[in-house]
């Protein structure tokens, strides 16, 4: 058995919106503890790591573990139609493999949808050694990407222990985004190495403008030519991390 | 620009190309009146310093000749305003002034089968002269017709429509209300066609309708794009698929209108293909690198398959000379691409693009495979006139219908493919963003085997 009870319907659309960045269809692995997932999008360039332990919700029941995959897509859908205060309910019918959404507000909607198969792969998270570690604002990270992506479809991510630099160049034009150490914008900075990689913006922006709404502060982790770890802070306990490979330009 | 007739007969430059017609031999067969022929004149006057003897264009053959030409040829079959022939059958819908366009039959002046005339899925292999040949006999009768409000438009409209549905050709009589006239363009955007002229009068033969798209077009709650997958998935040619939808032959009864025959055949293409795109990203990825070629009418393809999930591009490159870059010093290249979402607007080279992703998603879909597929196309000077979208549909089609080369890495593939072009790889792989994408993009997973292995 399974179900799920969040009095902020706000919070669990904008966390299925930070997935659905990524996957369409979204294998939840449900454990007593925790509700998880971890996927790659379709091209594998990019990866999801998601995790909400059961303290985040109002009511979390989970008596054995189970796997569900939903599309996330028209899950949101739904979560759409719910307004700022109302309270979700999620349950698992296991019966008939349907999924039962109830908003319940100044009246109650019931909504059921049908579960997937869900997947079986078992994604590890790339173990990668990281020579830079930058906690920034994710507001911050939103306008550096924001500017970069005027002027090219790529951008270089580069930092010593002063500053962390965004740097593009298009056909015509490039841009140079400096976040120095102790900025408003960049909370802390420490680099083993000075470091470089070259991301695609497309992937960039739209990770950091979805879960941004989760979210204030982000902690950015790379080397050179290495993917990129971005972890985003939660209100409550919990974990939001996505990694992203990067583009590796040969001659 | 246009050059009106009377210009034609007194002060224009274009005299020359009358001049050129009197003196060649096929001039000298035919007797032609002057004014059935209007010429338009090239904004660089290329055309008229060269007057078709030294190929200043950079093409390999003067266009305006082989279509002044199959003119000449065509000049008897009209000397009446009554045609009579047997109609493929064919229609055309134009597009200007639309909503107000002119719609109507193609007849060409013969009594024979001419179900070719209008059957490109046929015509792969056909030399540009005899396409130009057939084509250049199809007479245009027009008649102003409002697209939605084609109800009322009365029995010429009516007419054209049965027409339009028919199985094979049938025998029409056009009466027009002059003489048809004939145009040959000098700055060639327009592809090859016959005379035209306003209708007076139709007579339309019996028809025997394609019992499919009757059954469509008698559905009026059956939706236009459901309408082009169902007859699509039985069989039916996209070319007569596209001749009934540009007469508002499918849809729901209030939404059914004319559509401008260019824009009705990308909108069949990009129905179907968008539906086969769907099918394709079910299917599980191809395991090496394939290169499929084909060569017709001076243009080169070369399309490119790489493992991994649906996403497209097509790419094409034009040679100084070729149609869409005259007057050009160097290639001029065009693209445009999708990702696995697909996309929601225009692509902006055209037709093309959706003619070649229906022809390779034709061929995932039947191998049950999907891949990331890049269309690579080199039109050469010796396409001296567009032809029509057919060409690169059945270009890729013919490539399709051959085995391909293959290769276990990007970089062989890549390197068969610079043996085949004259551009050098590198400007196809800076000009593509998804040979970029697979060249320099990196995976996650690229990063987990490290760890593993």
């Amino acid at each position: 058995m399974f179900k799920l009870k969040v009095s902020d319907a706000k919070l669990l659309r904008d966390m299925a919106t930070a997935i659905s960045i990524l996957v369409d269809e979204a294998t939840f692995q449900i454990t007593p503890e925790a509700l998880k997932l971890r996927a790659m999008d379709p091209s594998r360039v990019a990866m999801v790591d998601f995790e909400w332990p059961k303290t985040v919700f109002d009511e979390y029941v989970c008596t054995e573990p189970t796997k569900m995959c939903i599309n996330i897509g028209e899950l949101l859908k739904l979560l759409k139609r719910a307004g700022k205060d109302e309270i979700i309910e999620l349950a698992l019918d296991e019966k008939t493999g349907r999924l039962q959404l109830k908003i319940a507000g100044k009246y109650t909607r019931n909504f059921t949808m049908p579960t997937l198969e869900a997947s079986e792969e078992e994604v590890p998270t790339p173990k990668i050694t990281f020579n830079v570690r930058a906690k920034a604002t994710t507001d911050g990270l939103r306008q550096a990407v924001e500017d970069a992506e005027l002027v090219s479809d790529h951008v270089r991510i580069e930092a010593d222990n002063e500053k962390l630099v965004f740097q593009a160049s298009g056909d015509l034009m490039g841009a140079t985004i400096e976040l120095k150490k102790g900025s408003d914008a960049l909370l802390d900075l420490e680099a083993k190495e000075p470091s470089r990689a070259t991301f695609s913006l497309s992937y960039l922006s739209e990770i950091i403008k979805a879960a941004s709404a989760t979210s204030d502060i982000a902690t950015l982790e790379f080397s050179t030519d290495m993917p990129i770890k971005i972890d985003f802070q939660q209100a409550k306990e919990g974990k939001l991390t996505f990694y992203l490979a990067p583009r590796i330009e040969t001659a | 620009m246009w050059s009106s007739q009377r210009r034609v007969d007194k002060c224009s430059p274009n005299v020359w190309l009358l001049d050129i017609l009197k003196d060649s031999n096929v001039g000298a067969e035919v007797k032609f009146e002057e004014n059935l022929l209007v010429a338009r004149s090239s904004s660089s006057g290329l055309c008229v310093a060269c007057k078709g003897s030294r190929f200043l264009c950079g093409k390999t053959r003067c266009p305006i000749i082989v279509k002044a030409n199959y003119f000449l040829k065509s000049v008897p079959l009209m000397q009446s305003e009554d045609i009579a022939g047997a109609s493929p059958p064919s229609v055309f819908v134009g597009r200007i002034g639309y909503p107000y366009v002119y719609a109507g039959p193609l007849v060409p002046p013969v009594q024979e089968d001419t179900s070719l005339y209008d059957l490109p899925e046929y015509w792969f292999g056909k030399s540009i002269d005899e396409i130009v040949g057939f084509r250049s006999m199809l007479i245009r009768g027009k008649y102003r017709v409002h697209v939605q409000k084609f109800e009322n438009a009365g029995k010429i409209i009516e007419k054209t429509r049965e027409l339009a549905l028919a199985v094979k050709p049938v025998d029409v009589e056009l009466i027009l209300k002059k003489k048809p006239r004939g145009f040959i363009l000098l700055d060639d955007e327009v592809q090859p066609f016959g005379p035209s002229a306003p209708i007076r009068d139709l007579i339309v033969g019996n028809a025997r309708w394609d019992h499919q798209i009757e059954k469509a077009y008698n559905d009026t709650d059956l939706k236009a794009a459901e309408a082009v997958l169902e007859l699509y998935s039985k069989g039916v040619l996209v070319t007569k698929i596209q001749r009934a939808f540009s007469v508002g032959a499918f849809g729901l009864e209030k939404n059914r209108r004319f559509v401008p025959t260019r824009w009705s055949i990308t909108a069949v293409d990009s129905i179907i293909s968008k539906e086969l795109m769907e099918k394709v990203k079910t299917f599980p990825e191809i395991s090496e690198y394939r290169v499929y070629e084909s060569r017709y009418l001076d243009n080169i393809f070369e399309v490119l398959m790489i493992p991994g999930k649906w996403s497209y591009e097509a790419i094409e490159a034009w040679y100084p000379g070729t149609v869409w870059n005259p007057h050009g010093r160097s290639v001029v290249m065009f693209s445009d691409r999708e990702g696995y979402e697909g996309r929601t607007t225009y692509a902006e080279i055209g037709g093309c693009y959706y003619a070649a992703r229906l022809a390779v998603c034709e061929q995932l879909v039947r191998e049950q495979r999907q891949a990331r597929v890049i269309v690579l196309r080199e039109a050469h000077p010796g396409y001296i006139m567009p032809v029509g979208v057919w060409q690169v549909r059945e270009n890729v089609r013919n490539a399709m219908r051959h085995k391909p080369y293959t290769f276990k890495t990007l970089s062989e593939a890549l390197n068969f493919i610079a043996s085949r072009f004259k551009i050098p790889i590198r400007q196809w792989i800076m000009r593509s963003e998804l040979l970029k994408d697979a060249l320099f993009q990196k995976r996650i997973t690229d990063f987990l085997e490290k760890i593993k292995g």
